[in-house]
């Protein structure tokens, strides 16, 4: 998948200082599945998946995700943030095999 | 045989009884798993609750969670699942984990959230895969450590975890 990482955020086109607004993220990503063999057994492996999402807003970390491999392919996440001032909004994804997928969004008000 | 000055049988028992204490206490276990591989394994809906939770009560949060899924996935592998606590985000008193626990599938614990203060609102969605037909849980852990949660089934036509 050329895609692979690709990370998407939808924030309002519209903030007002000190909104609670919801910001939506989506990362383009396999989330492998446990595969078993004829007899049902797992097969050891490293299986690539997100492990974790990090949330950082004005340097600071304002909600983490540690997921599983019960969540979807493509995952999508999202979370509420209270706009307080003007800056830029991280979205980093953290894979099982050292990948590192981030995305960023200005905070801004109009 | 006669025990030496040193280790006498109440020295023994005390020291005994400090590493029960300890091992009760949670000194002597690893800590939370913080990676989700260990969030993630392979056991029932009550292991997890158990090795997560502890023995700690979980009250039933019903006025206070609210749990949006479909009454009807058509397709496991995609379920739109939301979140929304009423609860203020102030230091003091804030929304600290929200968890998503899929009773029936293989890895049961699906999502820990870590919220801060500063989130404004506790909230959260996203897509989780679900192998049948079964409750969806939503745990909520409040930052003095109280525990609530509600359930909903979640009817699901056409299984998504495979394996």
């Amino acid at each position: 998948m050329s895609d692979l990482g690709k990370v998407r955020i939808r924030i309002p086109s519209r903030i007002v200082p000190g909104d609670v607004v919801q910001v939506r993220t989506l990362v383009i990503h396999p989330m492998e599945r446990i595969e078993r063999d004829a007899q049902g057994k797992i097969i050891p492996k490293t299986y690539n998946y997100i492990h974790r999402v990090v949330v950082t807003y004005l340097g600071k970390t304002i909600v983490t995700f540690d997921t599983t491999q019960s969540v979807s392919e493509n995952p999508f996440f999202s979370f509420a943030l209270r706009a307080a001032d003007p800056g830029p909004l991280k979205v980093e994804f953290l894979d099982t095999t050292g990948g590192r997928y981030e995305g960023t969004v200005q905070i801004k008000f109009s | 045989m006669r025990s030496s000055p040193t280790v006498t049988r109440r020295r023994m028992l005390e020291t005994l009884g400090a590493i029960g204490v300890a091992a009760a206490s949670g000194v002597l276990t690893a800590p939370r798993p913080a990676r989700a591989q260990q969030l993630g394994l392979h056991e029932s809906v009550d292991g997890a609750l158990k090795r997560v939770f502890g023995s700690r009560p979980i009250r039933d949060g019903a006025g206070l969670i609210k749990l949006d899924t479909p009454l009807i996935a058509e397709n496991g592998a995609v379920v739109p699942v939301s979140v929304r606590v009423d609860s203020p985000m102030t230091p003091t008193s804030y929304v600290k984990h929200i968890y998503i626990v899929a009773d029936k599938n293989r890895i049961p614990v699906v999502t820990r959230v870590t919220l801060t203060p500063a989130a404004g609102q506790a909230f959260m969605g996203e897509n989780v895969r679900l192998g049948e037909t079964g409750d969806v849980r939503a745990i909520v852990e409040q930052s003095d450590g109280t525990l609530w949660q509600v359930a909903r089934e979640v009817k699901v036509t056409v299984g998504g975890c495979g394996g």
